[in-house]
């Protein structure tokens, strides 16, 4: 089998490679990428003129949601949302019930993601960093990285005792495993649904401080830069936390940080009243936040985009905000939202956007992904962009089965046209017809 | 229509229920020509504790020949789980005209606006907002100083969760009221940019040259989240007495959404006092709620526009 995509904008960030050219796939493996393919003989040709070729796109942070709440998303579901979204890779976190902390459902968890419905998507889990997720004591860790964890995590959870999170980094530092970290002081946040603020003062909710995420963040930087542990910092949201991973990183602490699309391109002001489909943790924050995000992912601080990607059911989401469970999908609009609000206002070069989207994210959780060199994932991993097209985002027409997000009926420049993966190629309905031809 | 917020209401619907507020009171009491909304039917969720305000809307509705049905969380499907826009829709199709839904979630009215057909009146959401009570409370000061203008109205107390106050700043001020809010910092906003009022941590300096001066309940629950240390800690910063009235001017209104606490917002002679109006504002609260109906469910009637 072997297949050509054409004369697009190749983009490799793993060996700084920006052309023209055509990439060449036989038999699910790389072949070639660059320069000109022999077309003649091929079994299929997509013609991707204006479009961009990268790796495929690496996601750190999403929920799958099973096992235990097959109803809000499956692995199934999850990793379809994820292929039209550009993804080939995904790192589920363990929240679910019950917990990852157990090897057994790690072999779940990557058997039923290798499925042949599954759509290729590489499925990584993250293990909970405590048992049962309830910051007490850590888990069998050594066990479940055999499993085949890449990271450890108690993400919705977060620890709240310091000398628990000392112990965990110490046992992960020897494991070489990666701690993410979502950073909240529950006593600072606990009973709040958005960002504590003018705007939450204006419609009477109560609010998430702002200093509830930088308090932990400083923590977990500090306590990373004594152990010398690897540590991810989860969906950073406010300038103080930039601030800090910016001071941890001048210090050395082996620190990296993500950021989600809602983060940099929403504040609060923009939530329609009561909203819950807005509602998220950590909350959209303000304009200051936003700015001084924009700029630490210009000068390199934040090192990659994640989605948080937190499907719920309609009818869990369908109550007064506070009510409502934090979350908004994300899988399925990172790319036009990140090409709307960070390429197309040269935030970021093309190069720079796949870097933070691809091969950034792989080299934080250590992943056999991000890159276009041959041989160098288990099997061919393609994502083709098209950066130009404008598109309004529907979330009843998604894979998803979470129908929550902040983002519908709005309009988005950019959109993920194919992505090959484990064999499997998704093809958008925006990809024209007469750019694929069959056995020329 | 819906009355969700005063905050998101145009100024010229807020006037003009002021006036029908005092149209329907002047009709009620010479007893002429009242509207009818025969016919129609008002359900009334009140999923959260509330005696007078339920009272209050049922009185009005009976004034203009509504029907009303009546239920709270306890005895509603509800309690059996029913998620609130299914009760709502559940309503909407035996045959509701107008829901009145009181809420301890703020927001709560405008999920039930977003799946039900006819009007939403908010009877009070959590710390958001509480309409009807502002209304009131404007309608009464402007029977007494005949304008709304220019005065100096200071709202007293726990403003951080008051859907009272929420409400109130934004009518007021709309209708050109100067308003001030006074209260110790657990108790205030810390973002109070967006509201339009002065805000004071100091009774003394808030009270001086005040029109009216309008108390808000403490709950008592406050000392146990750590919000204030003592009840008597409070009262000696913030209490409304003898003493401190002498800072507002001599012919200040005094005012009390309630229930009050006696001996803690107030002393024991300002609610009785010549200044109180604080059974003024409970009775204004049925005319005002007379006015909503009317207006949401589509009785109008010919009003004389005042001219504040």
């Amino acid at each position: 089998m072997k297949i050509v995509l054409k004369n697009g904008l190749i983009l490799d960030p793993s060996q700084n490679l920006e052309q023209i050219g055509s990439v060449l796939i036989v038999d699910d493996q790389i072949a070639q990428v660059g320069g000109e393919v022999e077309e003649s003989d091929a079994d299929e040709v997509y013609n991707c003129e204006g479009m961009w070729i990268t790796p495929g796109l690496v996601d750190l942070h999403v929920h799958l949601r099973e096992p235990g709440f097959a109803h809000k998303e499956t692995i199934l579901t999850g990793t379809q949302a994820a292929a039209a979204g550009g993804f080939t890779t995904v790192c589920c976190m363990p929240n679910t019930n019950p917990p990852l902390d157990d090897p057994a459902l790690i072999d779940f968890i990557l058997d039923k993601s290798a499925s042949p419905e599954a759509g290729g998507v590489f499925v990584q889990p993250i293990g909970a960093l405590t048992k049962g997720m309830k910051g007490e004591r850590p888990s069998d860790l050594a066990s479940l990285k055999r499993a085949g964890i890449c990271a450890a995590s108690d993400d919705a959870f977060p620890v709240q005792n310091a000398h628990v999170m000392l112990r965990c980094l110490e046992i992960c530092r020897q494991l070489d495993l990666p701690v993410a970290v979502h950073c909240e002081d529950l006593s600072l946040t606990q009973g709040g649904s958005i960002n504590d603020g003018a705007v939450s003062e204006l419609l009477g909710v109560t609010g998430m401080p702002r200093a509830g995420e930088d308090i932990m963040v400083a923590r977990n930087c500090m306590l990373s830069l004594e152990i010398g542990c690897p540590l991810h910092i989860l969906h950073v949201s406010t300038w103080g936390a930039v601030e800090i991973i910016k001071q941890a990183k001048y210090l050395g602490a082996p620190v990296t940080c993500e950021v989600c699309p809602h983060h940099f391109s929403l504040t609060d002001e923009d939530m329609p009243p009561f909203d819950p489909n807005w509602k998220m943790n950590p909350p959209l924050r303000t304009k200051v936040d936003v700015d001084i995000i924009l700029q630490a992912i210009k000068d390199g601080t934040i090192d990659c985009i994640s989605t948080d990607h937190a499907p719920h059911a309609t009818y869990e989401k369908d109550a007064p905000l506070d009510e409502a469970p934090f979350g908004i999908v994300g899988l399925e609009t990172a790319v036009g939202v990140t090409l709307t609000y960070l390429t197309h206002r040269g935030i970021l070069s093309p190069l720079e956007t796949i870097r933070m989207l691809s091969t950034r994210p792989a080299e934080v959780f250590r992943l056999d992904a991000g890159t276009l060199k041959p041989g160098r994932t288990p099997i061919a991993q393609v994502t083709v962009i098209d950066p130009e097209v404008e598109w309004t985002f529907d979330v009843t027409k998604t894979f998803s089965k979470g129908r929550n997000s902040p983002y519908d009926g709005r309009r988005l420049k950019g959109k993920t046209m194919l992505t090959f993966s484990g064999g499997n190629v998704y093809t958008d309905a925006l990809f024209s017809r007469e750019r694929h031809s069959i056995g020329v | 229509m819906h009355l969700l917020s005063i905050r998101e209401m145009e100024t010229a619907d807020l006037r003009r229920l002021l006036d029908l507020s005092d149209e329907m009171k002047s009709r009620w009491l010479s007893g002429t020509g009242l509207p009818s909304l025969r016919g129609k039917v008002v359900g009334m969720m009140f999923m959260e504790n509330s005696t007078r305000t339920r009272v209050s809307f049922e009185q009005a509705a009976r004034r203009l020949e509504l029907d009303t049905t009546t239920f709270g969380v306890l005895g509603s499907s509800m309690s059996k789980g029913e998620s609130l826009k299914d009760t709502v829709l559940t309503l909407m199709h035996e045959g509701i005209d107008a829901l009145v839904m009181r809420h301890h979630a703020s927001g709560a009215p405008y999920l039930a606006a977003r799946c039900f057909h006819g009007p939403v009146i908010n009877a009070g959401d959590g710390m958001h907002e509480h309409p009807t009570q502002a209304l009131a409370d404007a309608m009464t000061i402007r029977e007494h100083k005949h304008r709304l203008e220019g005065l100096k109205v200071v709202i007293v107390g726990d403003v951080l969760h008051s859907r009272v106050a929420r409400s109130n700043v934004w009518l007021l001020s709309r209708m050109g009221a100067d308003v001030h809010l006074v209260g110790p910092r657990t108790l205030m906003p810390r973002f109070p940019g967006k509201f339009p009022a002065t805000m004071h941590y100091d009774l003394a300096p808030a009270l001086d040259g005040a029109d009216v001066v309008m108390a808000l309940r403490l709950q008592r629950e406050r000392m146990g989240e750590g919000l204030i240390s003592s009840l008597g800690e409070y009262a000696s910063m913030y209490q409304i007495n003898q003493r401190t009235m002498g800072y507002a001017k001599e012919d200040c209104l005094v005012m009390h959404p309630g229930p009050m606490n006696r001996g803690l917002e107030f002393d024991d002679r300002v609610p009785d006092s010549a200044h109180s109006v604080i059974h003024e504002q409970v009775e204004n609260g049925i005319y005002v709620k007379m006015a909503v109906f009317a207006w949401a469910l589509g009785a109008d009637m010919p009003v004389m526009e005042s001219i504040v």
